[in-house]
């Protein structure tokens, strides 16, 4: 695709959502973001005030997301995928609010609720059930709410038996486990998704597909992974990022293809 | 930052939850646990009277001088609790930080406020000494309420300011704690303040006007004895006003150099 083409489909693809006001849940436009990589350590303030005396400036600029620009529909499914380092999980982080765009906007119609990694905030030195109500907190429940939901995150975790022990005592496996059962309790108009498709042995991945077979067509999900058979088998389009910028978008089965020739 | 922002649900229930790990967590895997809270300043309490009072001869012309160094120690140790833990809050709770995304003064608030509960249950101790060492119990030791707001608003406003250059910046750490040592000198917490009127007006006028000193004077003066010198009566109230006035521009610039560069704290902590 040459890059008027693609410039016109962009266009096109604008047009459409400005007619479709209210039908989008999340609209990227032009987003760009740089990060300054210290060159050397930078930390303390001997390092800070060496590099100052020494002229060195102490950083380098990389240019991680360059004109990113893409609109997810409302209840869409749609699949984020690149090779390591092409700027996928910048990009996440800024739709979750973490990292404040260089350039460029990002719309937000209704409320995000972003997983970048499972389990944020458990601490080892809590029980289990402490945990779970941490981690709820952190979602947005109250005490009464996850009171409510507690039975069914234990349940779907198959932990019962474990909640008031020490998270220190689980197994990886376990934790990840109790991790997910809490996160698909959260509900938001927009849920963002990295890289939480495995977890668990066999039979708990069982679940968690059927969990996002049953999100389909209900609920807006951006879903980053590096597993193609996932983003064929639950997205309605896809993504592919590449140094940055959006080298494809549209059918999942083609952005997989691409991705996939990325390597040869 | 309107109000309504700043207190809704969300935030209000992190806050709650927040500050419950930070307080189970605190004495984890000690045998006495939650007492260390109550034995610290008493222990440190002991030291400072046995060393000052007894051997030194300190305070021997102020009634009822063991609670008057009692008070000047829980409120120290409470003034440096804070802000240790508030300036290396959010360093700490990085793993949240980068991870999801909530106002950041909820982490500082949430680090802090274990240093409130205990300095409440140590002013409950103090009433207690008092009521032991014969002091009168009056309305105004109600009076207390204020400053322990004063003083909180200046932890937090140390906190927000010198946590937010920290998380670029490790060395201000180290740094506050080495103030903090001057400072305990800084203020009449050991020696009774008439031990410097006596000497240079200017100098008790100095360390008078900070709000530290302004708060334990006050806090004694309305527990221990009328006779505690105060910030605001020693040259008057206008120079009372002056320590509030401190107290009130460190946190407003504390907040808004905090909020300011919060938008950061993702990609640096």
């Amino acid at each position: 695709m040459g890059l008027k083409d693609e410039y016109l489909q962009r266009m096109r693809r604008e047009a459409m959502a400005e007619l479709e006001q209210d039908d989008y849940a999340l609209k990227v436009t032009d987003l760009h973001k740089d990060f300054k990589l210290p060159t050397e350590k930078a930390w303390g303030l001997k390092q800070a005030i060496f590099n100052r005396l020494k002229g060195i400036k102490g950083f380098k600029t990389q240019h991680v997301l360059r004109g990113i620009d893409f609109t997810v529909q409302k209840g869409e499914f749609l699949g984020v995928v690149g090779r390591n380092g092409s700027g996928k999980s910048t990009l996440l982080k800024v739709l979750a609010g973490l990292y404040v765009p260089d350039k460029g906007s990002v719309r937000v119609n209704g409320s995000i609720v972003p997983f970048i990694e499972l389990g944020v905030g458990f601490n080892p030195e809590l029980t289990g059930r402490e945990n779970v109500y941490l981690n709820g907190a952190l979602l947005g429940f109250s005490n009464a709410e996850m009171d409510k939901m507690y039975d069914d995150i234990v349940d779907f975790a198959e932990l019962r038996e474990f909640m008031n022990q020490k998270l220190k005592n689980y197994s990886s496996g376990m934790q990840v486990r109790l991790a997910f059962s809490i996160a698909i309790r959260a509900r938001g108009d927009i849920l963002i998704l990295d890289e939480v498709l495995a977890v668990g042995d066999a039979a708990f991945q069982e679940k968690c597909n059927e969990y996002f077979k049953s999100l389909h067509g209900q609920q807006t999900v951006i879903l980053v992974t590096h597993d193609m058979g996932n983003v064929e088998r639950f997205c309605d389009r896809a993504i592919l990022i590449e140094d940055g910028k959006i080298l494809q978008n549209g059918d999942p089965k083609k952005v997989a293809k691409t991705y996939l020739n990325l390597f040869k | 930052m309107s109000l309504p922002r700043v207190l809704n649900r969300r935030n209000r229930i992190l806050l709650r939850e927040l500050s419950k790990t930070d307080f189970k967590i605190r004495y984890q895997g000690s045998a006495l646990g939650y007492l260390w809270a109550l034995l610290k300043p008493l222990l440190m309490f002991a030291i400072l009277y046995v060393v000052f009072s007894k051997i030194l001869r300190f305070g021997s012309d102020i009634p009822h001088y063991p609670v008057y160094l009692l008070t000047g120690t829980v409120f120290w140790n409470f003034f440096t609790e804070c802000t240790f833990q508030g300036i290396h809050a959010i360093e700490n709770r990085g793993d949240l930080i980068r991870k999801v995304s909530f106002p950041k003064y909820i982490i500082v608030l949430s680090a802090t406020s274990t240093a409130m509960i205990n300095l409440l249950i140590n002013v409950a101790v103090v009433f207690i000494f008092a009521l032991i060492n014969g002091c009168t119990p009056s309305l105004s030791w109600l009076l207390v309420i204020p400053s322990i707001i004063e003083l909180y608003a200046l932890a937090l406003g140390i906190s927000l300011w010198l946590g937010a250059i920290n998380v670029k910046l490790r060395d201000i750490g180290s740094i506050w704690e080495v103030l903090t040592q001057a400072l305990f000198y800084a203020v009449p917490i050991i020696y009774p303040i008439s031990m410097v009127t006596g000497v240079s007006s200017i100098a008790a006028n100095i360390i008078l006007v900070n709000p530290i000193s302004q708060v334990i004077q006050d806090v004694r003066h309305n527990i221990v004895t009328d006779q505690t010198v105060t910030t605001w009566g020693f040259n008057g109230v206008g120079w009372g006003l002056v320590s509030i006035a401190v107290v009130v521009a460190i946190l407003i610039f504390g907040a808004l150099f905090f909020r300011k560069r919060s938008k950061k704290f993702a990609e640096e902590v």
